[in-house]
């Protein structure tokens, strides 16, 4: 039954009508200008932060935990760059070394997390809210609260930059996600995710190294951040203290919304990706509609609640008890 | 002795679970007063008779009659509102709070709106200080050790007055001082006029405290005996065994092959100084009651479990094994007892249930080759027979029997010179059943050893060439298949067990 290996993808499958309904909505309801190339790269720019965030997030929702500290570790590695490299600052590192301590740096709060979570048996929530708070308070007090500015020209420029008409910060994130996908699907790194998240005490009696993996997801999930924390740098020309606030939500509906399950042991890159999409569209959409951006904060609220209301519909359908329960009095 | 009426009395009860007959025709009546024992077999239908009185299961047919009502409609709240008290081996009792309030749960003493703590504390502290149980009645029940929390619940048996209560396996994690007290606690409840129908793979415990003792076996009542006139266990074990073995087990006669692996002297958390090995072509069984440590001596081999001293050699040469993945490479598999908690990825299709310990064979560098890897899913799941619509169906659609067929699948891949099943034929049905132990056959014929840990002894019997049989964390003996007997193997499995002779003396 060839039929069978579509399930897998139900979940892409629909987001991707849903996001080519509203495209189409949207490119009719705006008279073309939504559908400009201008705006639709645009579009894919302004989710290209946020996606790459939540690239890293899935890691984690998989494993069945969840990172709050992603949005701080946004913040921290920005600054860490711009502090190091600004031309008016003490060090003026070069930007690769720049880069380099940021990604380190971030890594390193990754790898906190991980002896935390796993070693330390702190519940994921609560580690990663300490360290939110946590990290954040480093951004302030390394940078006294201000901006960090003059950093490197090339560092600016990589935000204007654009490749076959495509900004090059939408460009990082389809590379990364798409590179992501392949190791999630064709490494054991990948496989062992999705073993560890849907049961870990099997996945440990079957060989699986559990801390060594969890350290690799936790690390890897803030090298993501880290990596969205240079391109919001590159973006703002700065290293901006409250940079990152609030990103933690983006991520997580992204990957709510991409089906993944808090549960654990489900979810996929392209779902999030398809999910951070169709964020940024009602965002964008609803600006160019002239909708008030308060609605639309509504309306995103509203969706992620939707997202997952209609897949536990579906797969409480499929095990034919769901249909009865919701609609018991019709 | 008050009144001698009845309190329960099942009519021909029947229960059927999907390929399993749990209950044939079964009937069971004990009198207020009376200590009833309840013997048989793991299967024979001990629990799920437990289970329909309780109200937890509903029965097919028959009929329940409790004080002279017949009970039609059964939950665990009606049941309980009948006056019917079970005391499971897994405590019961609400952890977070107080052992003064969970006494009083759902009727605590109140001044006005408030709760009277006062009055609360005394009243339960003088309860637990007459039946003779020093236990601070502030502290929560998560302070208390395993024991102490199972005398607590074994206490509000007595505190809530009912008219039957019904202890399983009660003594597991008791001390003898607390054997002691309730065996106390039975005999008082015994003057109260309660029946208590009494759980217990200790026969000897059995023949102390009941006064009558009813046998099941394969889900059928054999009989209904006064302690009086069975007098002593070893005409007791006849009765609870006493069946043909079936042809199903049909395991050929092979000469063992070299050793491939030897364990010496092996201690852990719960079990202490065991040695033994496995030859190639050989089926080794591990026999001892639930709690013996059977599976903890499996699981610290295999490296799950934290080992404190022994040594493990494969193929004659010492190796060191501290996690599963040790295990794996010496050449060891574990295949756990509890599939659903340890086994099965439930969220993930077949190919993935086989292939995660077997992505090895078929990477080209570190990418997986997945059109050799769905392709050796395939050749396992043609040669388990296993029906299924593709390897991409999620593992959850399958039986319990096809799960474990698949998890037997993935170990076959993995293909290690030693299979450690744990208990795999448990809530499978009986034609699974024979086709997992036709693939023994298969395992053997290519130099491979199979440990077997079962608690089914028509199973162990029939499948295994030597069996060990573990009693209370330790060796009680190794028998050779000439020598089986199921009397022989229940004997050695309750050698360890300490005497109740004495708890008789001091009670």
């Amino acid at each position: 039954m060839a039929g069978r290996r579509e399930r897998k993808t139900f979940t892409e499958k629909n987001l991707l009508i849903i996001l080519v309904v509203m495209w189409v909505f949207l490119a009719i309801a705006t008279g073309g200008n939504f559908s400009s190339w201008a705006n639709i790269t645009n579009l894919i720019r302004q989710s290209s932060i946020n996606g790459v965030v939540a690239i890293g997030m899935t890691l984690i929702i998989i494993t069945g935990g969840i990172d709050l500290s992603v949005g701080s570790i946004v913040g921290l590695s920005g600054m860490v760059f711009a502090i190091f490299t600004s031309t008016r600052g003490e060090f003026q590192f070069p930007t690769i070394v720049g880069i380099l301590l940021a990604l380190g740096i971030s890594a390193l709060i990754g790898l906190i997390n991980a002896v935390a979570v796993h070693d330390g048996k702190v519940p994921a929530f609560i580690a990663t809210l300490g360290m939110m708070t946590l990290v954040r308070g480093v951004v302030m007090y390394i940078s006294g609260g201000r901006m960090v500015t003059a950093v490197p020209l090339e560092y600016r420029r990589f935000a204007v930059l654009e490749f076959l008409g495509i900004p090059a910060l939408a460009w990082s994130w389809i590379i990364l996600a798409a590179f992501m996908m392949l190791v999630l699907k064709y490494t054991k790194f990948g496989r062992n995710l999705y073993a560890i998240g849907s049961n870990e005490e099997a996945a440990r009696l079957s060989g699986i190294n559990i801390r060594l993996n969890m350290y690799s997801f936790y690390i890897v999930a803030a090298l993501f951040s880290g990596i969205a924390g240079l391109m919001l740098g590159t973006r703002m020309a700065a290293g901006v203290p409250t940079g990152g606030s609030g990103y933690e939500l983006d991520a997580i509906a992204s990957v709510v919304i991409g089906g993944a399950s808090l549960s654990g042991g489900v979810g996929t890159v392209l779902g999030t990706a398809l999910g951070a999409l169709i964020i940024q569209t009602i965002r964008n959409g609803g600006n160019l509609l002239g909708v008030d951006p308060f609605i639309m904060q509504m309306v995103i609220g509203a969706i992620i609640i939707l997202a997952v209301f209609f897949d536990q519909f579906v797969k409480n359908r499929r095990k034919g008890e769901g249909r009865k329960r919701l609609f018991k009095r019709a | 002795m008050p009144e001698e009426k009845t309190v329960i009395e099942l009519e021909g009860i029947n229960k059927t679970f999907p390929a399993v007959k749990a209950l044939d025709n079964v009937s069971l009546s004990v009198k207020s007063g009376e200590v009833r024992g309840l013997v048989g077999e793991n299967g024979a239908g001990k629990s799920t008779l437990i289970k329909i009185i309780t109200g937890a299961y509903t029965k097919d047919s028959g009929t329940m009659i409790f004080e002279g009502n017949e009970i039609t409609r059964n939950s665990p709240l009606i049941s309980k509102a009948l006056g019917i008290y079970a005391v499971y081996q897994d405590v019961m009792v609400t952890p977070d709070l107080s052992v003064a309030e969970n006494f009083f749960l759902g009727q605590q003493p109140k001044i006005g709106p408030f709760i009277n703590w006062k009055k609360m504390y005394k009243e339960s502290r003088e309860f637990l200080e007459n039946i003779g149980l020093d236990i601070d009645v502030r502290k929560s029940i998560k302070e208390l050790s395993i024991a102490e929390s199972e005398m607590i619940t074994i206490s509000k048996a007595l505190w809530q007055k009912p008219r039957l209560v019904i202890f399983d396996e009660p003594t597991a994690v008791l001390t003898r001082n607390e054997t002691k007290i309730l065996f106390q606690i039975i005999d008082e409840l015994k003057n109260q006029g309660t029946a208590v129908i009494y759980i217990s793979h200790n026969l000897e415990e059995v023949f102390d405290i009941c006064d009558t003792v009813t046998v099941l076996k394969d889900g059928a009542t054999v009989g209904t005996y006064t302690t009086q006139e069975l007098e002593n266990v070893e005409k007791l074990i006849p009765l609870m065994v006493g069946r043909s073995i079936e042809e199903m087990y049909s395991k050929k006669d092979t000469e063992p092959g070299k050793e491939l692996l030897r364990v010496e002297n092996l201690s852990g958390e719960r079990f202490e100084n065991i040695s033994f090995h496995v030859r190639a072509g050989e089926v080794v069984g591990f026999f001892g009651l639930v709690g013996a440590g059977r599976t903890e001596i499996a699981r610290a081999l295999f490296g799950a479990d934290f080992l404190k001293e022994g040594k493990i050699s494969v193929e004659g040469k010492d190796v060191s094994i501290k996690t599963p993945k040790d295990a794996l490479m010496k050449g060891i598999g574990y295949l756990p007892e509890d599939r659903r908690k340890q086994g099965i990825f439930l969220q993930q299709d077949i190919d993935f249930n086989i292939n995660i310990i077997n992505f090895d064979k078929v990477m080209a560098g570190p990418i997986i080759n997945y059109g050799k890897a769905h392709s050796q899913a395939r050749d396992y799941i043609d040669k388990l027979s296993i029906k299924i619509g593709s390897i991409f169906q999620p593992v959850s659609e399958l039986s319990g029997g096809n799960q474990q067929k698949v998890i037997i699948a993935r170990w076959l891949c993995k293909n290690t010179d030693v299979l450690i099943f744990d208990e795999p034929t448990v809530g499978i049905d009986v034609g699974t059943k024979s086709e997992i132990y036709k693939l023994f056959g298969e395992i053997l014929s290519s130099n491979k050893g199979i440990i077997l840990i079962s608690s089914y002894l028509p199973e162990l019997m029939g499948m295994s060439d030597r069996i060990y049989v573990i009693s209370n964390g330790r060796m009680a003996g190794e028998v050779d298949k000439k020598d089986f007997s199921e009397e022989f193997l229940l004997t050695l499995a309750m050698k360890n067990i300490v005497s109740r002779e004495k708890v008789k003396e001091a009670v």
